[in-house]
């Protein structure tokens, strides 16, 4: 059941560079618990949301909250509970994953940094990459590793911006797996993605944005009902084009 | 659940020890303060030789003077100031120096935006500001070790070819260069790091970088000091001409608006500052050869101060402008 409180939670939130708009005024809630799915083409300003979400990105007008903190007025508290994977993420190549992970570790003000490790290293099934340097790892474990610095602190609310990206099947599958028991601890999920596979495995509820607009808003379990005969593949490609169109 | 919220000192310590390990690891930075060692070695031995050449030279005809009979009083012996011969070091800290520092603070920036790490550290409970300060501290601790290794192994380097050991006070007048060195040094590590952090791609941060240090360092100062028409004859115009003290001045005194200008032009230069400031500690420039520290302190305290600030208004231009996230993954 749905808590009280969104997690995520903005009103009219935009973002303009001079005269274009790159994210027209959003309006959304994603509830405590969920895994929800934002979809959009390439620009479509998925990236610039999680940026502004996560307090990278100064909105243009409007307002966001997220874990019950402001965007604006508390940034601090905010950046406490969240975790962040941004694309491609290449950490300090010449570093271990766990002195990776301990620097960060110690940035969040995690109380016993050393045992957060650890326990992020065996949850992630990862322990024995721990002493290799990440210079050596491939795109795969590289993302396993930049997961491990986002959930260390065990956020609130997670962002994954285009987690799956140039991973191979297994690696969507271990991610995959790693979502759905994050998921079952609690926590919510906020993932950029372009995968619908991994959406309708995955997600719990979806948006899709098209050029800056939000166009489509609803629980994986409405979509399901309203939608199952023309699959979340066409009602992305409909959604979207009325997007375009509007 | 308890909110996480990391000290800020424990943060800034944090991120200066990474930066500090890394460049330890890639052993580039050691490298360029070896090469560093190994260039002021060079200047201080050709300044040794000359020296000896001297003693030798003096050496000779004060035994041809005793020879003939005559006092040998009536040639000076060359004076003999160790901390002279430091010359070539500092003059390699200005170039050399000031290059690696540059270089330095361009790749504490390339690497973090390349990798999307200062995004992973820009989204954790600290302010940003933090971040620019922690590096511009780790970037100060590098410049104070490098040159603590350059001066040191210079100072160990100068006792071997000159045979005198160097005094308390020695020390003291090597303590204040290697202070300045660090605010010169820091100053450029923080141009280098902040353009690279901001503009479009931190190769063309470097370039800007470089650019603005050339015409600030190199070109300034020597536009200013061939606008001065003093310079412009051997031994100066008024010598040449023999223009009596009292006229120079009224001369002068005519071009005062000129003059102003000129100079400050030259003194915009912070390297000109280094200069002036350790010349002047070490004795190198002949008006203060032997001069006592107070003194020289006293009427060069203003350069100190120039470094100082100097350092400090960059800082603080670094911390105040805000982080282009736009930017995060642009790779050099």
């Amino acid at each position: 059941m749905p808590h009280a409180t969104p997690a995520v939670s903005t009103r009219g939130l935009s973002k303009s560079h001079g005269e274009t708009v790159v994210l027209h005024p959003l309006s959304l809630d994603v509830p405590q618990g969920e895994v929800f799915g934002f979809l959009g083409h390439n620009g479509a300003g998925k990236t610039t949301t999680i940026r502004l979400l996560t307090t990278l990105l100064a909105p243009t007008s409007g307002s966001a909250c997220v874990a019950g903190h402001d965007v604006t007025a508390e940034p601090l508290k905010l950046r406490a509970a969240i975790g962040y994977l941004p694309e491609n993420v290449r950490l300090y190549d010449q570093f271990t994953a766990r002195e990776n992970l301990l620097f960060f570790a110690r940035l969040s003000g995690v109380a016993d940094p050393v045992d957060a490790v650890r326990e992020t290293l065996e949850f992630l099934d990862i322990t024995a990459l721990a002493d290799r340097r990440v210079g050596t790892f491939s795109k795969g474990m590289r993302q396993r590793v930049g997961l491990a610095q986002a959930i260390l602190h065990d956020p609130e609310v997670l962002f994954l911006d285009e987690p799956t990206s140039g991973l191979d099947p297994m690696g969507v599958r271990q991610l995959r797996a790693v979502i759905e028991k994050l998921h079952g601890r609690g926590m919510t999920i906020f993932m950029n993605t372009h995968l619908l596979s991994e959406v309708a495995r995955s997600c719990t509820s979806i948006g899709v944005l098209a050029h800056g607009r939000l166009v489509f808003n609803d629980s994986m379990q409405a979509v399901a009902d309203r939608y199952d005969e023309v699959g979340l593949e066409e009602l992305y490609a409909g959604v979207a084009a009325a997007g375009v169109a509007a | 659940m308890p909110e996480l919220r990391p000290s800020l000192s424990g943060s800034l310590l944090t991120i200066a020890l990474r930066d500090a390990r890394e460049q330890a690891r890639d052993r580039v930075l050691l490298w360029a303060t070896l090469a560093l060692v190994a260039a002021a070695a060079v200047s201080l031995v050709t300044g040794a030789i000359a020296l000896h050449g001297d003693a030798a030279t003096y050496a000779a005809a004060r035994a041809q003077l005793l020879a003939l009979g005559k006092d040998a009083a009536a040639i000076a012996a060359p004076e003999f100031y160790p901390l002279k011969l430091l010359r070539g070091t500092i003059e390699q800290i200005e170039i050399m120096g000031a290059v690696i520092a540059l270089v330095a603070g361009y790749r504490a920036a390339a690497a973090e935006r390349g990798r999307q790490t200062l995004a992973l550290i820009l989204t954790r409970p600290l302010p940003h500001w933090a971040y620019g300060l922690a590096k511009i501290l780790g970037g100060a601790a590098l410049a104070a070790v490098a040159l603590a290794l350059v001066l040191v192994a210079t100072g160990l380097l100068l006792r071997l070819v000159s045979g005198i050991g160097l005094g308390f006070g020695d020390a003291g007048r090597l303590a204040l260069t290697w202070a300045a060195g660090v605010f010169y040094l820091t100053a450029l590590f923080t141009l280098g790091f902040g353009l690279s952090l901001w503009a479009k791609s931190p190769v063309s941060g470097l370039i800007y970088a470089f650019a603005l240090w050339i015409l600030v360092v190199l070109v300034a100062p020597q536009i200013g000091d061939t606008m001065d028409p003093d310079n412009q004859v051997a031994g100066g115009v008024f010598a040449q001409l023999s223009v009596p003290k009292a006229e120079q001045d009224r001369i002068k005194a005519g071009f005062a608006g000129y003059e102003s200008f000129r100079n400050g032009i030259e003194v915009a230069s912070v390297t000109k500052h280094f200069e002036r400031f350790t010349f002047a500690v070490l004795g190198i420039k002949d008006t203060y050869t032997g001069a006592p520290l107070d003194k020289v302190l006293a009427e060069k305290r203003g350069d100190l101060l120039f470094l100082f600030l100097f350092s400090l208004g960059l800082g603080g231009v670094v911390l105040l402008k805000p982080i282009n996230p736009d930017r995060l993954t642009k790779e050099s």
